[in-house]
C-alpha cells in the first residue's frame, strides 16, 4: 500500500468498527434488556413508542386575584381593630384601593398591613390606601406556585402508576409532561384538571335571608352543591380543617352509602376536627372540594378519632381518583392544558415500520445510482454510506438521544445528502485525471481540492441544524439531531473511509491508469 | 472500470448565463405570484400554528360521511379527511378556548366510540401556544439565514454573500408559494423542511461559488460571463448528482415514509429542486452585478 500511513488505516478501521459495534444495541432493540451494553440503545420519542405529551399552564391570575381577596379580608380585620370605618373597597386588576371613613389612622393601618404582607407597595393618598401587587411580589407568588405545582403534579402522576414520566418546568409558568406508553391521557387529564382543594366548613343554617339574597355577610361564603346547582349553602368562610392535614385517603365501599373516600387526619387535624365536632353537635359540616359542596352531613356526635369518610354519588373510579388527589395534596392554582399530543402505540409502530422501509428503499436507490454512475468507486462510496448509517445509529444510542418521526426523516434525508461529499471528491478526481496520469497523485489531488468545498458546504447545513435545535421543540429537535449527526458522520466517512477504501482498492487492483 | 457518468460530458460547455434573462423573468414572476398567493390565499396552517384539535382514528364498518354526520350535529367547524387509506380518518376541529378544546377531545371520542377501532393520535394546541410556535419558527428561520450569511461573508467576499441571500430568499418565497398553491399543510415539520432547504440551497450555491473563486484566481483574463459559465459547467455533474441522490431518498420518504411525514417530504422535494435551480440560474448571475476584476487588480 503506497503512501498510506499505518496510523491512519488503524484509526479509520477502529472508528468504523466502533461505529458498527455500538449500533448493535439499537438494531437488536431489546426493550427490557438489563445488559449494560445492550442498554445503549436509541430512545424512541413519544411519537414512535406511543404516549402523551402535555403542556400545563399554572393559572397565576387566579392566585393574584386570591391574594387581592386576602388583602381585602386583612384590611377589614385591621380596620375593625383600629375602629375605622371603610367606605368603599375597589378591587382592580393589580391593586386594591380602600377608602376609609377618616384619615387619622391611615399610617397605623398601613403599618399593620405591611407587617402581614411585606413586599407589597402601599400608598396613602388622603383617606385612600392603595395596595399594589408589584412585580417582585408577583414573582414570589409565581415561583412558589410553580414549585408547589410541580411537586403535586409529580405525586399525582406517580400515584396514577405511569412508568418513567418526565415532569419539568418549562418557561415561566408552564409544566411539561411526557408520559411514555400512556394509552388513556383522559384519566391523567382528569387527575391534573382538579385543584383538589379540600376544606371542611360549618354550615350556617340560621341566616336564611343571606342565602335568599345571595349576599354573604362578612366572614361567610355561599357555596353551591356539587350535584344540584340550585342548592346553595351558607358556610363559615374560615375552614375548620383542610386537606393539608390529611395523612391518608383511600377509596372505600360502604353498605349504606355506596362508594366513598375514607380519610385520616394527622394529630393536628384530628384535634381540630375533634374540637369542632364536639362544639357543633347538631349543626351541619360541609365538605368542600374546589369550590363546591360534595356533602354536608349533620354532626350527630363528636368525632375524635381523626378519621372519617366522605360520601357522594361516586362510582368506584371516581372515589379512588378523589383519594389519589387528596393524598397528593392540593394544587396552589388550577392548571390549564395548553398543548396536548398523544400518539397510540399502533401509529407509533406504523411510523417506525414506514420509516424503516423508506430508509432501506432510499438507501438501495442511492446505492444503485452510485454504482451506475461511478462504477467501482460508487461501490466504495456505498460502503461509506452504509457505515455512515451505522455511525448515526450508534451515536444516537450512545449519547442517549431521542429518535422521533422527523428524526427518521432526517436519517433518510442524510442518506441522500451523505453521498454529496463522495460525489465532490469523485468529480475532482475525474477532473484531475484529465490533467495527469499518476494514479495516486490524481487521487491525492482530488481529495485535497474537494476538502475545502466539503467543509464549506457541510458547515452551512450544520448551522441550519443547530439553529433548528435551539429554536425547535420536541420532535423537530429530533430532526436536527439526526441531521447534524448525519452531516458530521458523512464528512468523516467521505474524507477518511472513502479515502482509505480508494487507496486500498487502487493498491490491490494495481491500477496503472484511472478513468472515472 | 464502468460507469455511466459519461452521460454528463466531462467538460460540458452549456451557456447557462446566456439564458439568464429568461430565467430571471421566470423567477421574478414566480416570486411575485408567490407573494400574491401568500397574501391573498395564505398558507394552509396546521394546528401547530392555528390552534385547534386533531384526532386520527382507525375505523370499522363506517364511512367518512357517517362520521361527518355524527360529528357535524355537535360541531359546526369540523372537517374530516381520509388519511392514507379509507379506514383511517383525520378529524380536525377549531376551538376558541383551551378549556373548550380539552372537553372537545373527550366528547368527540365519546360520540364516535363505537365506530372506532383505535384512537391513533390526538393533538391539541391552544391559541397561546400556536402563536408562540409561529413566532419561534419565524425566529429560527431568520436566525438561520443570518448565521449562514455571516458564514458566507467570512469565507468569501461580501458579493458572494449578496448572491447567496438573493438565491436563498428566492428559494424560501418560491417554496412557500408552491406550498400555498398545492395547499400543503404548514406545520412545525414544514419549518424544519424550510430550514433544511435553506441549508441545502446554500450548500449547492457554496460549491459553485467555491469554483468561481478558484477560477477567478486561475483565469485572470477570461470574461466574467464566460468564467461564471465555466464554473457552473465544472460543477454541473456534482450539482446534478447530489440533487438526484437527495431526491431519490426524499421520493422514497414521500412514497413509503407514511402519511404523517408526507407533507415534510413534499416540501423538501420542492425545495431541493428550486434550490438547485436557483444556485445555477439566480445565485451565479447575481454575481454579474459586481465587477470583480478591477478589485482583483487592486489587491
Amino acid at each position: 500500500m503506497k503512501n498510506y500511513p499505518i496510523w491512519k488505516s488503524f484509526t479509520v478501521v477502529s472508528l468504523v468498527l466502533l461505529g458498527i459495534i455500538f449500533a448493535i444495541p439499537s438494531i437488536i432493540y431489546d426493550e427490557n434488556s438489563e445488559n449494560w451494553f445492550l442498554k445503549n440503545k436509541i430512545n424512541l420519542g413519544l411519537d414512535l413508542q406511543g404516549g402523551s405529551y402535555l403542556l400545563l399552564e399554572v393559572q397565576l391570575d387566579v392566585l393574584y386575584k386570591e391574594e387581592l381577596d386576602n388583602f381585602v379580608d386583612s384590611v377589614r380585620l385591621i380596620s375593625r381593630d383600629q375602629a375605622v370605618k371603610i367606605e368603599k373597597i375597589d378591587i382592580q386588576e393589580n391593586e386594591v384601593v380602600v377608602f376609609f371613613g377618616n384619615k387619622e389612622k391611615m399610617k397605623d393601618i398601613r403599618d399593620s398591613f405591611f407587617q402581614m404582607y411585606r413586599g407589597v407597595t402601599l400608598q396613602i393618598n388622603n383617606n385612600k390606601l392603595s395596595i399594589k401587587l408589584n412585580d417582585e411580589y408577583r414573582k414570589i407568588i409565581q415561583d412558589s406556585a410553580i414549585k408547589q405545582s410541580l411537586e403535586i403534579v409529580r405525586k399525582r402522576i406517580d400515584e396514577s402508576g405511569t412508568k418513567e414520566p418526565l415532569i419539568q418546568r418549562s418557561g415561566k409558568k408552564r409544566i411539561l409532561l411526557q408520559l411514555p406508553g400512556v394509552k388513556d391521557p383522559e384519566r391523567i387529564k382528569d387527575l391534573l384538571g382538579k385543584t383538589a382543594k379540600l376544606t371542611f366548613h360549618i354550615v350556617d343554617n340560621d341566616n336564611v335571608s343571606a342565602l335568599q339574597n345571595n349576599l354573604a355577610p362578612f366572614g361567610k361564603i355561599i357555596v353551591p352543591d356539587m350535584y344540584d346547582e340550585n342548592t346553595n349553602y351558607l358556610l363559615d368562610k374560615r375552614a375548620v380543617v383542610g386537606g393539608e392535614n390529611l395523612v391518608d385517603a383511600k377509596g372505600s365501599f360502604d353498605q349504606t352509602e355506596g362508594h366513598a373516600v375514607s380519610f385520616r387526619f394527622d394529630t393536628e387535624g384530628a384535634q381540630k376536627f375533634g374540637k369542632v365536632t364536639t362544639n357543633n353537635i347538631g349543626k351541619n359540616l360541609a365538605v368542600v372540594l374546589d369550590g363546591v359542596v360534595i356533602t354536608a352531613p349533620r354532626i350527630s356526635s363528636a368525632i375524635t378519632g381523626g378519621s372519617g369518610i366522605i360520601t357522594g354519588n361516586f362510582n368506584a373510579q371516581e372515589a379512588s381518583d378523589l383519594a389519589v388527589l387528596l393524598r397528593a395534596g392540593a394544587l396552589p392554582a388550577p392548571l390549564e392544558i395548553v398543548e396536548e399530543r398523544s400518539v397510540g402505540a399502533g401509529l407509533g409502530a406504523d411510523s417506525i415500520a414506514a420509516g424503516q422501509i423508506a430508509a432501506i428503499i432510499g438507501m438501495v436507490l442511492v446505492c444503485i445510482f452510485m454504482i451506475l454512475i461511478y462504477g467501482t468507486f460508487g461501490a466504495l462510496a456505498n460502503v461509506s454510506l452504509i457505515v455512515n448509517l451505522f455511525i448515526i445509529i450508534s451515536l444516537l444510542g450512545t449519547i442517549g438521544a431521542t429518535l422521533t418521526l422527523p428524526g427518521i426523516a432526517g436519517i433518510v434525508l442524510t442518506i441522500g445528502m451523505a453521498v454529496d461529499a463522495n460525489v465532490l471528491i469523485f468529480e475532482r478526481i475525474k477532473e484531475e485525471s484529465l490533467k495527469q496520469t499518476k494514479v495516486f497523485q490524481i487521487v491525492k489531488n482530488g481529495f485535497d481540492r474537494a476538502m475545502s468545498t466539503i467543509l464549506d458546504a457541510n458547515i452551512t447545513t450544520l448551522i441550519a441544524a443547530v439553529l433548528l435545535f435551539a429554536f425547535g421543540s420536541g420532535p423537530i429537535r429530533g430532526f436536527s439531531i439526526t441531521l447534524s449527526l448525519g452531516v458530521m458522520a458523512s464528512m468523516f466517512t467521505a474524507l477518511m473511509l472513502t479515502n482509505f477504501l480508494v487507496y486500498m482498492y487502487l493498491s490491490f487492483a494495481n491500477k496503472k491508469e484511472l478513468k472515472l | 472500470m464502468f460507469g455511466l457518468n459519461k452521460i454528463i460530458p466531462v467538460e460540458p460547455n452549456i451557456n447557462f448565463l446566456g439564458l439568464r434573462r429568461n430565467f430571471l423573468i421566470f423567477s421574478i414572476l414566480a416570486i411575485l405570484i408567490s407573494i400574491g398567493l401568500l397574501s391573498i390565499k395564505g398558507l394552509n396552517l396546521g394546528i401547530d400554528f392555528k390552534g385547534g384539535t386533531l384526532i386520527e382514528v382507525s375505523t370499522k364498518n363506517t364511512s367518512i360521511g357517517e362520521l361527518r354526520e355524527i360529528l357535524s350535529s355537535s360541531y359546526s367547524d369540523v372537517s374530516l379527511q381520509e388519511f392514507g387509506n379509507e379506514n383511517i380518518i383525520l378529524i380536525r376541529l377549531q376551538n376558541k378556548s383551551n378549556q373548550e378544546s380539552i372537553e372537545t377531545v373527550n366528547s368527540v371520542k365519546n360520540l364516535i366510540q363505537d365506530k372506532v377501532v383505535e384512537f391513533r393520535r390526538s393533538e391539541f394546541v391552544g391559541p397561546t401556544i400556536s402563536s408562540e410556535l409561529l413566532f419561534r419558527g419565524f425566529q429560527a428561520v431568520s436566525f438561520a439565514l443570518i448565521a449562514i450569511l455571516i458564514y458566507i461573508w467570512l469565507r468569501f467576499e461580501w458579493q458572494f454573500g449578496f448572491g447567496a441571500v438573493v438565491a436563498l430568499t428566492h428559494d424560501v418565497l418560491f417554496t412557500l408559494g408552491l406550498l400555498s398553491i398545492l395547499n400543503v399543510e404548514f406545520s412545525l415539520a414544514t419549518i424544519a423542511a424550510i430550514l433544511t432547504i435553506a441549508g441545502y440551497s446554500i450548500n449547492d450555491t457554496v460549491v459553485i461559488f467555491d469554483r468561481v473563486r478558484e477560477n477567478l484566481r486561475k483565469y485572470k483574463k477570461l470574461e466574467l460571463v464566460d468564467l461564471f459559465n465555466l464554473s457552473v459547467n465544472n460543477t454541473l455533474s456534482r450539482t446534478i448528482m447530489t440533487s438526484l441522490t437527495t431526491l431519490l431518498a426524499l421520493v422514497s420518504l414521500f412514497i413509503f415514509g407514511g402519511e404523517v411525514i408526507r407533507p415534510f417530504a413534499l416540501t423538501m422535494i420542492i425545495g431541493v429542486i428550486i434550490g438547485t435551480y436557483s444556485s445555477v440560474f439566480i445565485a451565479v448571475p447575481t454575481l454579474l452585478i459586481f465587477k470583480f476584476r478591477p478589485q482583483e487588480e487592486d489587491d
